[in-house]
């Protein structure tokens, strides 16, 4: 019996001339998503080689460690193809010196902000928009339809559950649509292997975990859709229904989640940020000048009564050591703003956690979210991305400074100049021992992009497929119960 | 109620409903206390306005709804209590027939035949069938949504044969259908009826329920105000005693109302 209503129901999709016209559409979609998102993938290694060359070019061509720096990039990574998430709004490169903070700049959207406008669709966009529609389009009259057409009344004129029928609705449209879908994903991950990009096996093990988790969004829309016909008598009726409720669970919800937790909890600009930044390194500045000043005054008060050339004597001796108490002062202030610098981007990142934790809490309520959420937490595109890089980047321009400072120490370099000016000798600029060779930079600490690992990825990923499967049994449940009470005249 | 062989103590009727009572949740009491039977190789035709209750009482048949009263039964069964036991033993034609439109009338008959519980069919057993019914066979394999309303009735008709149900329930199966079909129709009922079905028929077509049905029972809101065996009939003016009966409810219905009238 179940056989036979599934057999049915497999005829009827795909003898439909919609399922001709929307299967073509949504195959060609993920071909062409694939297809561009491996051509972007492989535009931005080119690009990434580029940039790291470059900056090696650049670092061999130093001559002093005092002023050595480097930048790091953002790897590109084959994820990219499948969930873009934010990877193109986050910045590509930093510097890394012993001045500069970490901030990754230069986006692939602020470079071409054209792209920026009509944003790349991604695999994820596709399940999440066209395929979900596509459920909907096929479900929607699953059951009131052929109330409308008479056939559910010749149907339950035979002894056929109410159990078994609904069922076979439900596997009939599952795998129906699925099949047919699955043909151009599998050629799809096919041109990935062609084109041989660097996928390990923790990629493999993602992506079929995301496959997992696109059937599973894509089976809750099949079981909201019968849900939905189940519990209304006219298909129009259910399609309106439907067509709201898939507007405000994929569109509304999420973003009005977002706004929401915006509103509740206020989370400071970059601007304001920077600004409260600037006002206490200006006021350490204010108070590093003065020091400074008292300090020149009672230097020189110490000179007062000494002959020229006494004078001159006293300052040559005691000159470096002023400069060292100089610039342990100065160091101060720096360390002093620095540690500012720091408590801010802390403070930034716990109240933005607190608003991400808020927004995702109530975005969460649609599917249409859980999914996204779990796809982007999955390929690494998270809005984690960020911080993930900044930590790798800032534990890394420790190293490096560390590195440089001891360069610094070893080649007796003090990474300052003095600027005297006499009379005589008219001005005078002192690096120190500045080697004009070549540094040997075979021992520079290299920078290695944060792993994500198959865990990290799935582990977050959890809450969101538990909801996903929460919904769907739902929406099962729902149009079950709404069949076991349907008047099938 | 018995044709003139057998009597009440030799025959179970086939089908049957005891004080069959259906009233709606708005209120409406569509059928009361119907008593009727059916016996194998018997024809009921049930004749009535519209509202009489007709449909209801095939609906109460197939469990579509729940009686509020009594029980309607199919070879023993209480269709209420064991629904799908009784609907294996019940074979239907429904006035407008509608099956699947992109699928062939060997494809629904098919579809249709393994619902009833038959797998065995082949082809050729459908295109026999469907012949038998007066289906041209260059029809056979075209699409439904091709088909006229005439053409459907036929294949809903193979449908209730290949289902080979000892009860068959007709819901307006002549409606649509034109008067050559109509005639092969009737005789295809009467060699079913041979063959020992017991069929239970709603309609409004008094000169069809005359030619072929061994009982009439007529029906007004919801009761069964007559019931005239095939030799009761004979001599007979069936239209007139169909008339006689719907315009006494119908006097009776309006000197209620006028009393109601007066009083208020």
């Amino acid at each position: 019996m179940l056989k036979t209503l599934i057999y049915k129901e497999l005829k009827m999709i795909i003898a439909s001339p919609k399922f001709t016209a929307t299967f073509g559409t949504c195959a060609v979609l993920i071909l062409l998503s694939i297809f561009i998102g491996i051509q972007e993938y492989r535009g931005a290694v080119r690009q990434y080689e580029t940039a790291v060359q470059l900056n090696d070019q650049e670092m061999a061509e130093s001559t002093s460690w005092g002023s050595f720096d480097t930048r790091v990039f953002r790897q590109p990574d084959p994820m990219q193809i499948f969930v873009s998430g934010i990877h193109y709004d986050v910045g590509r490169m930093t510097g890394i010196s012993r001045w500069e903070e970490i901030k990754l700049r230069r986006s692939n959207y602020s470079d071409d902000p054209i792209f920026a406008v009509f944003r790349f669709i991604d695999f994820t966009f596709i399940v999440q928009i066209a395929l979900s529609l596509l459920a909907i389009l096929f479900t929607y009259d699953a059951i009131n339809g052929e109330r409308e057409q008479g056939t559910l009344k010749l149907t339950f004129a035979n002894p056929v559950p109410k159990v078994t029928y609904i069922l076979s609705k439900f596997i009939g449209a599952w795998l129906g649509l699925v099949i047919p879908l699955l043909i151009p994903i599998l050629i799809g991950l096919l041109l990935v292997m062609l084109y041989n990009l660097p996928l390990t096996g923790v990629h493999w093990a993602k992506i079929i975990t995301m496959l997992g988790f696109s059937l599973l969004f894509f089976t809750f829309f099949i079981a909201f859709g019968l849900m939905v016909s189940a519990l209304t008598r006219s298909s129009s009726s259910s399609f309106l229904i439907l067509l709201v409720a898939w507007v405000t669970l994929v569109l509304i919800i999420p973003r009005a989640g977002v706004m929401l937790a915006g509103q509740v909890q206020s989370v400071p600009t970059v601007a304001e940020i920077e600004s409260k930044h600037a006002k206490f390194s200006q006021e350490r500045w204010d108070q590093h000048s003065a020091l400074i000043s008292e300090r020149y005054e009672k230097r020189n008060a110490a000179m007062e009564g000494l002959s020229p050339e006494d004078r001159e004597a006293y300052e040559e001796e005691k000159m470096w050591s002023w400069m060292e108490e100089d610039d342990a002062e100065m160091k101060n202030v720096q360390a002093d703003i620095s540690e500012y610098g720091r408590k801010l981007q802390e403070d930034l990142r716990n109240r933005r956690a607190a608003q991400e934790k808020l927004a995702f809490l109530l975005s969460r309520v649609s599917p249409a979210s859980a999914y996204q959420l779990a796809m982007m937490n999955l390929a690494a595109t998270d809005i984690n991305l960020k911080n993930r890089y900044e930590d790798a980047m800032r534990d890394y321009r420790t190293a490096f400074n560390g590195f440089v400072n001891k360069k610094l120490e070893d080649s007796g370099q003090h990474g300052g100049f003095r600027i005297s000016i006499s009379s005589e000798t008219g001005v005078n600029i002192d690096t120190g021992d500045i080697d004009t060779k070549s540094l040997d930079l075979s021992e520079v600490p290299r920078f290695e992009d944060p792993r994500h690992s198959y865990s990290a990825a799935i582990t977050p990923a959890m809450t969101d497929l538990a909801l996903l499967i929460f919904f769907t049994l739902i929406a099962f449940a729902g149009a079950f119960s709404g069949f076991i009470r349907y008047d099938v005249r | 109620m018995t044709t003139p062989e057998n009597t009440p103590e030799t025959i179970q009727p086939m089908m049957a409903t005891r004080n069959l009572s259906k009233r709606y949740e708005d209120g409406v009491l569509a059928l009361d206390s119907l008593d009727l039977s059916v016996n194998p190789g018997q024809i009921y035709a049930m004749l009535g306005g519209n509202g009489a209750g007709k449909t209801t009482t095939i609906n109460l048949f197939l469990n579509f709804i729940d009686p509020t009263e009594g029980e309607a039964i199919v070879d023993g069964i209480i269709t209420h209590q064991e629904p799908l036991k009784a609907k294996a033993k019940i074979a239907y034609v429904s006035e407008n027939v509608m099956l699947y439109p992109n699928f062939t009338a060997l494809q629904n008959l098919d579809y249709f035949s393994h619902l009833g519980g038959k797998t065995s069919y082949s082809a050729e057993d459908y295109q026999k069938v469907l012949l038998r019914v007066g289906l041209q066979e260059e029809a056979h394999d075209k699409k439904l949504r091709s088909y006229s309303k005439g053409m459907r009735q036929k294949c809903g008709i193979a449908i209730a044969i290949l289902k080979d149900a000892p009860a068959i329930l007709l819901d307006e199966p002549t409606s649509g259908l034109d008067p050559k079909a109509g005639m092969e129709f009737i005789n295809l009922l009467q060699d079913l009826r041979d063959e020992g079905k017991a069929i239970l028929m709603s309609t409004h077509d008094i000169f069809r329920a005359k030619q072929v049905a061994d009982i009439v029972g007529i029906m007004n809101a919801g009761k069964l105000v007559a019931e005239k065996q095939r030799e009761e009939l004979v001599g007979e003016d069936l239209e007139k005693l169909y008339v006689e009966y719907m315009t006494g409810y119908m006097d009776t219905a309006v000197q209620a109302t006028d009393a109601s009238v007066t009083v208020g």
